[in-house]
């Protein structure tokens, strides 16, 4: 009896016509762009970009800048940003709605926190997409008759893509389990900072095969090497190769262990130890 | 006893974080149609088993089955559950329409069915005009409505309702148990309701399961429990001022009780009882009141209120879990 009271119920409601990684996408980049803050964050990055444009444009005027390291500037920018804001939204994915107390009810439905964590991931990834978006009017005015505007963009598609995919599903797993969204966003932070920091250094990172090694492992130095080097230097896409490997290996293993492990870090309680 | 097809069975469920036990060896069952009260006190573990139940957090052993369905097979029994969480957050920014519609989305519904069933639900729980506003211009009593709705958005077997009251002035209470009943009537589905309120679940639930230390105290139905567990001490008697004397001399003729007039209301007796009753399940304390009744309407004294106390669920709860003690 229990049984068949059961299966007339599902088949009521089993009617499903998208995934649910993607239902949990479509409603987080709603809530995301629409009423939440992708728009507020949006603008800031536009004002930024639009600051590092016309400082760049004007040194390009006065020949300080060659028009090539002009656009390498604003690329980077866009990427360092871009990235910046993807690792804050994803950083804010799990604990966020674990302290708004909103996680149980999405725990609640049939869908699994793998399917979770990826429509989390999915829809952090979009405010990469529309950083991107933006930067391209700012690329093109820059690089204006040197023809790069297009090498330019595909690379920062490809490689900012690769280095946001890496640490929104960082910034996942540390929502995840972290204690609160406080020490979510500190924790992300920290880590961005403590990556993009050698980039800031006025001469770059010291000669020698440490720090060599050091640029390589670090996968947003390693990724910003390589669009300079294609960019400014004009080497080949395929010749620098090497400084992919971190980034590419970031967003695998960042991305699969948050997959892989969403049954036991997507929980009510944060932390590390178990329920 | 109902024949109805059991929806809830746990069997030796236990839940421990750490060294300490949330849940310890918990077996119970729920039929189709029954509204059961899960009652305790603060961290008897209440709130842990739904969330054993519902799979939010898997049990450190024993087993359960809800729908029929094992606990081995955590998303099919999702499927089949509707749950309001203690304490649930509702995102403020979205309207009660699009968040209806949205979690009738997660569970497999198609975009216009899903549609449809959040018109029909935010009516049926009195959200109906306000539909198109925002979740965060809601009062506490119209989140718990919606939260309420957002638990029916699958057509389940069970219900689960954790403190649907706490925090709502009396009428958003009758309205949110009126929903309860409701929901059992109709759709015959089984709702465990996890409350504090005593009078609420004497009002609703037909059979209450009581907590302690995450262990089960006693479970059956509410007149059960009660018998089993109250023990009548006093009862408090009003009749018309003018017999109140006639009355008295009717109840002296009784053994085993004494009388008093209540403070500041000559119009009151109060009965007690000088042999106290053994135990529980005892019930001379019964006969001795029901004597005390008999004396009086044989004396021809209009009764205007009798009130035992030591009868109600509430008596039977305090008695259980020793909070009544002192």
């Amino acid at each position: 009896m229990t049984t068949s009271t059961s299966v007339e119920r599902s088949e009521r409601v089993d009617r499903v016509d998208a995934p649910g990684w993607r239902i949990v996408a479509g409603q987080e980049c709603r809530d995301l762009w629409v009423s939440g803050r992708g728009p507020l964050l949006i603008f800031g990055f536009s004002v930024l970009l639009s600051g590092v444009t016309y400082l760049a444009a004007t040194n390009l005027d006065i020949n300080f800048l060659e028009q090539r390291e002009a656009v390498d500037l604003a690329l980077q920018m866009a990427v360092a940003v871009g990235v910046l804001l993807t690792l804050v939204v994803s950083a804010d994915g799990i604990s966020g709605e674990r302290e708004r107390g909103t996680l149980e009810s999405l725990l609640l439905t049939p869908v699994s926190r793998r399917a979770i964590v990826i429509g989390k991931l999915v829809a952090a990834l979009s405010v990469w997409v529309v950083a991107f978006v933006v930067t391209v009017p700012y690329l093109w005015v820059l690089g204006r008759g040197v023809s790069i505007v297009v090498q330019a963009l595909l690379l920062g598609l490809l490689v900012g893509t690769l280095v946001a995919v890496g640490l929104a599903a960082l910034g996942l797993l540390i929502s995840a389990v972290s204690t609160s969204n406080k020490v979510s966003l500190a924790v992300s932070l920290f880590l961005l900072l403590a990556l993009f920091a050698p980039t800031q250094l006025p001469s770059g990172l010291p000669q020698g095969w440490f720090f060599d090694v050091l640029a390589r492992l670090n996968p947003v130095t390693a990724a910003l090497h390589y669009i300079s080097a294609v960019l400014v230097n004009g080497h080949a896409w395929t010749r620098d190769l090497s400084y992919l490997v971190s980034p590419v290996l970031t967003a695998i293993l960042a991305g699969g262990a948050l997959v892989a492990l969403a049954p036991r870090t997507v929980r009510l309680h944060g932390g590390v130890s178990g329920e | 006893m109902s024949m109805a097809s059991v929806t809830v069975e746990a069997q030796q469920l236990t839940k421990r974080f750490g060294t300490r036990t949330a849940v310890d060896e918990l077996s119970f069952t729920a039929r189709q149609g029954d509204v059961v009260g899960l009652l305790g006190p603060n961290g008897a573990g209440k709130t842990t088993t739904i969330r054993l139940l519902t799979t939010v957090l898997a049990p450190t052993s024993g087993e359960f089955s809800v729908a029929g369905i094992p606990s081995a097979r955590p998303n099919e029994i999702r499927r089949r559950v509707g749950v309001l969480p203690e304490s649930a957050g509702y995102p403020g920014h979205q309207t009660g329409r699009d968040y209806l519609r949205y979690h009738a989305r997660l569970f497999g519904l198609a975009r216009s069915d899903a549609e449809r069933v959040a018109e029909r639900l935010l009516t049926q729980v009195g959200l109906g005009e306000r539909a198109s506003s925002r979740i965060s211009t809601y009062s506490r009593g119209m989140r718990q409505r919606l939260g309420i709705a957002r638990a029916l958005v699958n057509d389940p077997t069970v219900v689960f309702l954790d403190e649907p009251t706490l925090g709502l002035d009396p009428a958003g209470q009758r309205q949110v148990l009126a929903l309860v009943r409701e929901t059992a009537q109709s759709r015959d589905a089984t709702v465990i309701l996890s409350t504090h309120t005593l009078p609420e679940v004497e009002e609703v639930c037909g059979t209450v399961l009581i907590l302690e230390k995450g262990r089960s105290l006693v479970s059956g139905t509410v007149s059960d429990v009660t018998r089993a567990v109250a023990v009548q001490t006093s009862g408090q008697l009003r009749v018309p001022i003018d017999q109140v004397d006639r009355a008295r001399r009717a109840l002296a003729s009784v053994t085993g009780v004494a009388l008093e007039v209540a403070d500041g209301r000559p119009d009151v007796l109060t009965i007690s009882l000088t042999e106290q009753p053994g135990g529980r399940g005892d019930h001379r304390g019964d006969t001795g009141m029901n004597a005390a009744l008999r004396a009086v309407l044989s004396a021809d004294v209009p009764v205007l209120s009798f009130e035992v106390e030591g009868v109600r669920l509430s008596d039977a709860f305090l008695t259980m879990t020793g909070e009544g003690v002192g």
